[in-house]
């Protein structure tokens, strides 16, 4: 199919290779949810760069990148606390921040981009870090574990790894809108017909899901305003992948995956029970590169994704 | 010169009970836009395919429409952009709407939005009072120009995924139309105003940037932010759960710095409401019984002094 695109609307080049990609180490800012309700995400998180030879080297003073909400009280607040997150990070000798968490990849990297492209952001920023003898020297580049295993691994080495090929699960990607808009933050490809999960889903055995609903809103950020209209939002997504043949969902971010499998439940009277289980994205690629299905917490999930790997025969 | 397959989505509310799609060929250069497209196929084989237009250059907002799953102006979408490899392009009318004729929807609910905005300057004095006209700084306009930009197309209304599921949602061009007379130094109705849009759910909005594709580039999505800081700022509905939400978050992120799941909880739905909390409890019993549940008492993280000194640098509202 030709480009979904309009003109104006062409991927970014901004992602350039680190140099984090030749000697394997990279920066992690793992988030708050998955240092917390997600724990299963950090673990397996690690788990998988075990399996990969990549080194994560965790930001363990870093803060929170904000999750979209500071920006409601204060334009500034976020920027600074990522710009004094990258410095961290630049003190180290790193300069990439791998992100787990679609929420944390979009406003650290508009973050970031906001510091690089005003010199009053950078001077605003630098002249608070300084108050505790820190400085953003602007080195960093944020991505997320997504975009690292498919520029920095690659799929094709991805798929040479895998031992315990998924037998054709049909599996329905889901996002997270901030890992692809606003397309002039993200940019890795288009907001509008992604395929990088797709790509990673086929690459570890799976068959990917189309449907509309892979870059819509899981409502997550309204659970606490109105929960009856976060759970339609999932009802909503969740009815058109079990409608298009999924068994199973796959996702970048834990936002997504504590309303996905949270909420399902919630929206069965609206949309009828759909009961697919989340995988967190390192959980499944772990699982097939031969990581035991024990040891990656599937059992925390609310709708148990054990069945479905039982069901064909991935597990016992 | 191509053959285009436009595969068009026909309902008539008068005669219909159900939508059917009609395969309507034409032959035009692959770079006309869709809206000549249908004017083509109009004119020359089905005079009555329907279809909102008049200006065609992107300014009178009417041609909004969904062009292979994408919703945006047709006479801003060129067919070789959004064809398949058949040369088909499949045209819809937009969602989140009542389709009335083929791509013509009901607007109404879209325009009972503005007009609640009382779209209208108000301001707080009579124009008799001033012996000249009202004059404005350049920089006070310049914050107005991006949004009055907005065309009322629709465009990131019909994109909107919480008007999809709850249509009391102000939705994003409302929320940027109030913006615009908030910011207004003119108007007299300030706090009024945020207080009409805050009741209109400004604080549903989910964060999702899906209006980021506005054919107007006037970000409904940033000006959705900066009402809800006006909110903050001139205290409009504090105890809502919206700006409970935000100043908990951080309070929060100062506090440990992170974001306290639990405590963030009980700061946007209430500590004492009983009745809030309960709702949220069979969720939070579910994730229990999982062992899922966020730590009541965050561990702030090291340095977490260098948390506070950055946000008492800045000028942060609390509640």
């Amino acid at each position: 199919m030709s480009t979904t695109l309009l003109p104006e609307e062409q991927p970014l080049s901004s992602h350039v290779r680190t140099r984090s990609s030749q000697t394997k180490r990279y920066g992690f800012f793992p988030g708050c949810v998955a240092k917390e309700s997600c724990k299963e995400l950090f673990n397996s998180t690690m788990l998988l760069a075990d399996k990969l030879g990549i080194e994560l080297i965790e930001l363990t003073a870093a803060s929170c990148c904000g999750a979209s909400v500071v920006n409601d009280v204060n334009r500034d607040v976020a920027r600074v606390l990522n710009a004094r997150t990258y410095a961290q990070a630049e003190a180290l000798g790193l300069d990439d921040v791998i992100t787990i968490c679609s929420t944390c990849t979009g406003h650290m990297r508009a973050a970031n981009k906001e510091l690089l492209e005003s010199e009053e952001h950078m001077a605003q920023a630098n002249s608070i870090l300084g108050k505790f003898g820190a400085k953003y020297e602007g080195h960093i580049v944020v991505r997320h574990l997504l975009w690292l295993l498919i520029d920095d691994i690659g799929l094709d080495k991805l798929k040479s790894m895998v031992v315990r090929p998924l037998n054709g699960l049909k599996v329905a990607p889901f996002y997270g809108c901030h890992i692809i808009r606003p397309e002039a933050v993200n940019g890795w490809e288009s907001a509008r017909n992604p395929h990088s999960l797709e790509d990673v889903i086929e690459a570890i055995g799976g068959e990917a899901v189309d449907y509309a609903g892979k870059t819509r809103c899981c409502g997550f950020h309204i659970q606490l305003e109105k929960d009856n209209v976060a759970a339609d939002m999932v009802g909503q997504n969740m009815r058109m992948a079990q409608d298009h043949g999924a068994e199973a969902v796959l996702t970048p971010c834990p936002l997504c995956h504590l309303a996905l499998d949270g909420y399902q439940q919630d929206a069965a009277a609206r949309w009828g029970r759909t009961d697919l289980p989340t995988f967190h994205l390192p959980q499944l690629v772990a699982f097939a590169l031969g990581v035991p299905a024990e040891t990656l917490g599937l059992n925390k999930h609310l709708i148990d994704p054990r069945k479905v790997l039982v069901d064909r025969d991935l597990i016992a | 010169m191509a053959k285009i397959t436009l595969d068009i989505f026909r309902f008539d509310e008068a005669v219909d009970t159900v939508p059917h799609r009609d395969k309507v060929v034409v032959d035009i250069p692959e770079t006309t836009t869709v809206l000549d497209a249908l004017e083509h196929a109009k004119a020359e084989v089905d005079g009555s395919i329907s279809f909102r237009r008049s200006c065609r250059s992107a300014i009178c907002g009417s041609c909004s429409m969904n062009v292979n799953g994408i919703t945006g102006l047709a006479c801003k979408t060129p067919c070789n952009t959004v064809m398949d490899e058949t040369g088909t392009v499949k045209i819809d009318p937009m969602p989140n709407f009542q389709p009335m004729k083929d791509m013509v929807v009901h607007m109404d609910p879209f325009w009972d939005k503005y007009t609640r905005l009382k779209p209208y300057l108000q301001p707080k004095d009579a124009d008799s009072a001033h012996a000249t006209e009202r004059r404005v700084s350049p920089d006070d306009m310049h914050k107005l120009v991006q949004v009055a930009n907005c065309i009322m197309c629709a465009t990131c209304y019909a994109l909107c995924p919480v008007v999809s599921v709850d249509p009391a949602f102000a939705g994003p061009a409302a929320i940027a139309y109030a913006y615009r007379f908030i910011e207004d130094v003119r108007d007299g109705e300030r706090k009024e105003r945020i207080a009409q849009i805050s009741e209109d759910y400004l604080w549903l909005c989910a964060h999702c940037y899906a209006c980021s594709y506005c054919p107007k580039h006037v970000d409904p999505n940033d000006r959705i932010i900066d009402v809800k800081r006006a909110a903050i700022s001139e205290r409009v509905m504090m105890n809502e759960r919206g700006p409970r939400h935000a100043l908990t978050v951080v309070k929060t992120i100062k506090q440990t710095g992170m974001l306290a799941e639990t405590e963030l909880i009980q700061g946007t739905v209430g500590r004492f409401n009983i009745i809030g909390l309960l709702k949220v409890a069979p969720l939070g019993l579910r994730m229990a019984s999982k062992g899922k549940l966020p730590p009541i008492f965050m561990k702030p993280i090291p340095k977490v002094d260098e948390v506070r000194t950055i946000i008492d640098s800045l000028e942060v509202p609390v509640a």
